[in-house]
């Protein structure tokens, strides 16, 4: 090549290398000590929202009073399916995020504690939100620094499910297989599991592992995570005990392989789910899955419990969603808006309005929504009860009893608190819970890999956000 | 004219001498030449060489999108030989392509000459080969736990019909990688359409005196048409190698993407999906660009490997 | 042999990959003389077992997709039933899909996308491949290597610095950046058409000139309609990744009205996901919608370039 081909290849290299240093220079955050959040502002624009679906009428019944508080002025858009991490990221990389995002409580904490979020003290002191209706451990999950960054949506927590039929013909009852009692729960599915060579054909109880990681914990005692979100405790005798004492359930089953296998090939949402089809005879598991089963399966027997720790007290790992505004967004104020109204006491109530309409009309029992927000779950709770009377269902309905399960556990739930390294944390005991249930290690070798590797990720999180 | 005999491509250094007008010529082909390369050459730079110093840069920052990037040197690259998951990931993948490249090209291959045999009918199966490539990746994900279910698969199910017990594909360390070495055979429906194009290309003559001098269909294959398609076979070998190192959406959809589950398995944890989560979902793009780079030096190292290799095997039909 | 091929005998064997390693080399393009007598002639049990042999591998290709397709016309609760033939046909799904999604603006944006970014990337890819194959200049070796060395580059490389240069453009959140990238030529189809262009007859291309075409009609006049074959096999793999592309529309689209059809059926599966009511049926029904005309194109396209390859060529 010419000699002046290599210095103009030279020169254009050190140009870019230059140019590359002046990128990735983080985001700019937004200042919106000027901003009115008062709910009488008249308000224009497009507001920008990423994360969220209008699934179900729960979605566009206070989707339409938001759009309202919001007036005709305002065009809202909305990238619709679960937060996309890499499309989130990439926005707000390019300094063009949405003004609002939709996300789990979890990543709002994670978001929060890395800066990405506005903090929403002006917002909600604006709006005239009062956070003190809200949970506190939703509210906990989403403050970092003493700080509120997210407005709590939903609270989804554990129930203990049984099949009447199962139970019955072993002789056994719901407190056998609610948590309380782990030798009896240990009978109780060795007594209900029914194999046919190394077929699986009835699963007796089904501890739900890896997921439902932190209920086993939590019935056990203790905590996978401290308080504060800095020290991780998965190498706890008592969090080993519990994983050895979930996974061991899967013994009689034929193993995690066979378990898995039934998992993966059942037809949860259909006419012959497990419960239905009589292949399951318990299970901790999420609270909306009684909708389902009410819905394609109402006739099945089935009995409802809160999950029970060793003591005997009700105990749930809560989890939900939350709203919150990226630090750099354009229109905080009309994300502000949105966000209060979506999760105001008005909003829900009429959403459940609809949710109970929906169930006179076929007959069915509305089994609730947790809403994280404590004024409206006492209200819904209430307007739930008195359909239920309406309807003629006494206490032992079991779709009463289910109400009253979910109700209960809502008031013991417990959430993981904020921290910056919440995805490595939760990989961290993933990894762990699963090496176990694959065959690949003890629990406690697993759990002490886990644990080093959890406490390394949230020292340097934490050494991040408090540099 | 410029049909000569000679054998080095640079300018002017062969048996022909070198005349003013050719020196001439010469220019204006390199400028014609150039102006055609040019669209490639404008979206190398702009798309692949700005991002890949961007990237190259990055390697050497901390730096996860919400704050500035912190130069950290080689912290990175030092971290990366050390991280257990970064090794073990490599060594899923090297293994998933040591399986799948030779039982693509193998397959493939195989597809590729019973098609050329099969005359009218050939253009509904072609289709049907290429079927699966064109099926959204979030079906064959939910697909794959369906079929290779371990109690109630159709794999396991057809297995039961001689006998075998089939393995927990879904779950078995030993048996995920396997299950989806068999599940992207699945898609070679584009392998198939190359070497089905080569094969129309090979002279119908060669095959024909071969037959008359008395060569079986199997002779025949391997003396005549293996050769005169090697360099497709190096072409299909080399693609699906890169594409091997490259693995994500089908062990991603099945093992680590649907979002309401916990469940994990090491045996399928590729790469390119440790990277993705790196830099995505803990956010640490410097330790991620990292990653990409040490794969881009692998996968360079081991296709200059394979050219070397194929020099020996490969027929070139110019170069007789 | 070798004076009758595009270099002038040189496909380089003593420098690297590049040269003489490709997909398609077509030694001698004839008409008629390379036309296969009709199979079948002389071992009829031979065709027969090829058909069987055939047969079986359709059909452990088929049945995933004959899966989906029974799924689509089965109510929610039997989705999966495993039952290859619905016990309840119902045509509800595909009403649904119509109703909760805005499928048709999907499909036109899928459309508008997949026709942009196949026709952009044939063409150009064509021009770069035939400016490395017709010509000779010093460093072309060099320079196809470096074609070749981007594919190999991870594409989480490049993914976050090329949403910024698009943003800069003002562009994110339209559909441009979805097929704009395919007007610079792509390093695959690049090596395939060279590899392809390497193999036409050089005399042709002498005799074309020698009737005064200058050097942009060689390629647009007479080297493009020779190598039709791998132009179609070009335009169909390019479609086919255009239109299942999910990455792209994942970093630029935000409205859903902007949606391709795989970023809206993600869509549908995340949002459901959130209640945990995962609609499967509707999933398939899109999954299957998605996938038909991806298989008409290929059955029409596939014809083509088979039928190609036997026509074109000059008497060599």
């Amino acid at each position: 090549m010419s000699v002046r081909r290599s210095t103009t290849g030279c020169g254009a290299v050190l140009a870019v290398a230059l140019l590359a240093t002046g990128c990735a220079s983080g985001i700019q955050p937004r200042d919106d000590s000027q901003v009115d959040y008062s709910l009488d502002v008249h308000l224009s624009g497009t507001l920008d929202t990423m994360g969220f679906g209008l699934g179900d009428d729960v979605a566009t019944v206070r989707d339409a009073d938001a759009e309202r508080a919001l007036g005709h002025d305002v065009h809202v858009q909305m990238a619709q399916g679960a937060l996309d991490t890499q499309a989130f990221l990439s926005a707000v990389a390019a300094g063009d995020p949405p003004d609002l995002v939709y996300a789990s409580r979890d990543d709002i904490g994670s978001l929060a504690t890395q800066g990405a979020l506005l903090p929403l003290d002006r917002c909600l002191a604006g709006s005239g939100t009062d956070t003190r209706q809200f949970r506190p451990t939703a509210l906990a999950q989403v403050t970092a620094d003493g700080h509120v960054y997210g407005v709590p949506e939903f609270n989804q927590l554990q129930l203990a499910m049984a099949s009447t039929r199962l139970l019955d013909r072993d002789g056994l009852t719901m407190a056998d297989v609610n948590g309380s009692d782990w030798r009896a729960m240990a009978r109780a599915n060795e007594a209900m599991t029914a194999t046919t060579g190394a077929r699986l054909d009835v699963m007796g109880v089904d501890a739900k592992l890896p997921d439902s990681f932190w209920l086993w914990t939590l019935a056990n005692g203790a905590r996978p995570i401290s308080e504060d979100g800095r020290t991780a405790h998965l190498d706890d005798p008592r969090v080993v005990e519990a994983v050895r004492f979930a996974v061991s359930l899967t013994e009689p089953e034929g193993g995690f392989d066979r378990v898995k296998a039934v998992r993966d090939a059942a037809d949860l949402f259909g006419e012959d789910n497990p419960f239905a089809a009589g292949e399951l005879g318990a299970e901790p598991m999420d609270n909306w899955y009684v909708n389902v089963l009410e819905d394609v399966s109402p006739d099945v027997r089935l009995q409802f419990d809160a999950f029970r720790d060793r003591r005997g007290e009700p105990i749930a790992f809560a989890g939900g969603s939350a709203w919150a505004i990226p630090v750099n967004a354009a229109d905080p104020q009309l994300a502000c808006r949105y966000a209060v109204t979506m999760t105001s006491v008005q909003a829900w109530e009429d959403a459940a309005r609809a949710r109970l309409a929906e169930g006179t009309k076929s007959g069915k029992q509305f089994t609730g929504l947790l809403t994280a927000n404590t004024v409206a779950d006492a209200r819904i709770e209430r307007m739930a009860l008195d359909q239920a009377a309406e309807q003629g269902r006494g206490g032992d309905d079991q779709w009463v009893q289910a109400v009253r399960a979910i109700y209960t556990a809502n008031e013991h739930a417990v959430s993981a608190p904020a921290n910056p390294a919440a995805a490595e944390f939760a990989k961290a005991w993933q990894d762990g819970v699963n090496r176990v249930l694959n065959g690949q290690a003890s629990p406690e070798a697993a759990m002490r890999d886990a644990q080093r590797v959890a406490q390394r990720a949230l020292d340097e999180g934490w050494a991040e956000q408090d540099r | 004219m410029t049909t000569t005999a000679g054998r080095s491509t640079t300018t002017g250094r062969t048996g022909t001498a070198v005349r003013p007008g050719a020196r001439r010529a010469q220019n204006r082909d390199t400028r014609n030449a150039l102006l055609f390369i040019s669209p490639w050459i404008v979206g190398f730079l702009v798309f692949t060489l700005w991002p890949v110093l961007q990237s190259a840069w990055l390697s050497m920052t901390d730096y996860d999108v919400l704050h500035a990037a912190r130069w950290v040197g080689w912290d990175n690259y030092v971290e990366l030989v050390q991280d257990p998951k970064v090794a073990m990931s490599m060594g899923n993948t090297l293994l998933f392509t040591v399986l799948e490249v030779p039982a693509h090209v193998a397959v493939s291959l195989a597809l590729a000459l019973l098609l050329d045999r099969a005359g009218r009918a050939s253009g509904f199966f072609r289709t049907v080969f290429f079927l699966p490539k064109m099926t959204p990746a979030v079906a064959v994900g939910a697909l794959f736990l369906l079929v290779f279910n371990g109690q109630d698969g159709l794999v396991n199910r057809a297995l039961a019909l001689v006998g075998i017990d089939g393995p927990a594909w879904t779950t078995d360390p030993a048996w995920v990688k396997p299950g989806l070495v068999v599940m992207s055979l699945w898609t070679v429906g584009a392998s198939v359409v190359i070497f089905l194009a080569a094969l129309r290309a090979v002279p119908r003559d060669l095959l024909e005196s071969a037959t008359l001098d008395g060569a079986g269909p199997w002779a025949r294959t391997r003396s005549i048409t293996l050769p005169l398609i090697s360099p497709s076979i190096f072409f299909v070998t080399v693609v699906s190698t890169i594409a091997a190192f490259q693995t994500f959406t089908e062990s991603y959809t099945a093992f680590f993407g649907a979002s309401s589950s916990a469940y994990g398995n090491d045996a399928a944890l590729f790469y390119s999906i440790y990277l993705f989560q790196q830099g995505f979902e803990y956010l640490h793009m410097g330790f991620a660009s990292a990653m990409a780079w040490v794969l881009f030096l692998v996968v360079l190292v081991v296709t200059l490997v394979q050219v070397r290799v194929s020099r020996r095997l490969v027929h070139y039909e110019g170069g007789e | 042999m070798s004076a009758d091929t595009l270099t002038g005998g040189t496909s380089s064997p003593d420098t690297s990959l590049p040269a003489g390693a490709g997909p398609v080399p077509p030694r001698q393009v004839r008409t008629g003389a390379t036309r296969r007598p009709r199979t079948g002639g002389r071992r009829p049990w031979a065709r027969a077992l090829t058909v069987v042999a055939l047969t079986l591998c359709a059909v452990v290709f088929l049945y995933p997709f004959v899966w989906l397709v029974s799924a689509s016309f089965k109510p929610r609760s039997q989705v999966f039933d495993n039952a290859l033939v619905p016990r309840t046909f119902t045509l509800d799904n595909y009403v649904a899909i119509w109703q909760s999604a805005p499928m048709g603006l999907w499909i036109a944006n899928t459309l508008l996308v997949t026709v942009l970014a196949t026709a952009a990337v044939t063409i150009t890819s064509a021009m770069v491949a035939w400016g490395f194959a017709y010509y000779r200049f010093p460093g072309r070796n060099a320079l196809f290597g470096l074609v070749l060395a981007t594919m190999m580059l991870p594409g989480a490389v490049t993914m976050i610095p090329t949403f910024m240069i698009w943003n800069a453009l003002g562009q994110s959140g339209t559909l441009t950046p979805l097929w704009a990238g395919n007007l610079f030529a792509s390093a695959f189809y690049v090596f395939l058409l060279r590899q392809f262009f390497l193999g036409l007859p050089r005399d042709t291309f002498e005799a074309a000139k020698i009737d005064g075409a200058n050097d942009l009609r060689l390629f647009w006049s007479v080297a493009l309609p020779l190598c039709r074959p791998a132009l179609v096999v070009t335009a169909l793999f390019e479609a086919q990744a255009s239109w299942t592309d999910l990455m792209k529309p994942l970093i630029y689209l935000r409205d859903s009205t902007t949606f391709t059809i795989p970023r809206g059926l993600k869509a549908m599966v995340d949002q459901f996901g959130f209640g945990g009511e995962f609609h499967w049926e509707l999933i398939v029904t899109a999954s299957v919608i998605t996938t038909v005309p991806m298989i008409v194109l290929f059955f029409v396209g596939q014809r083509q370039f088979v039928d190609g390859i036997a026509t074109t060529g000059t008497k060599g």
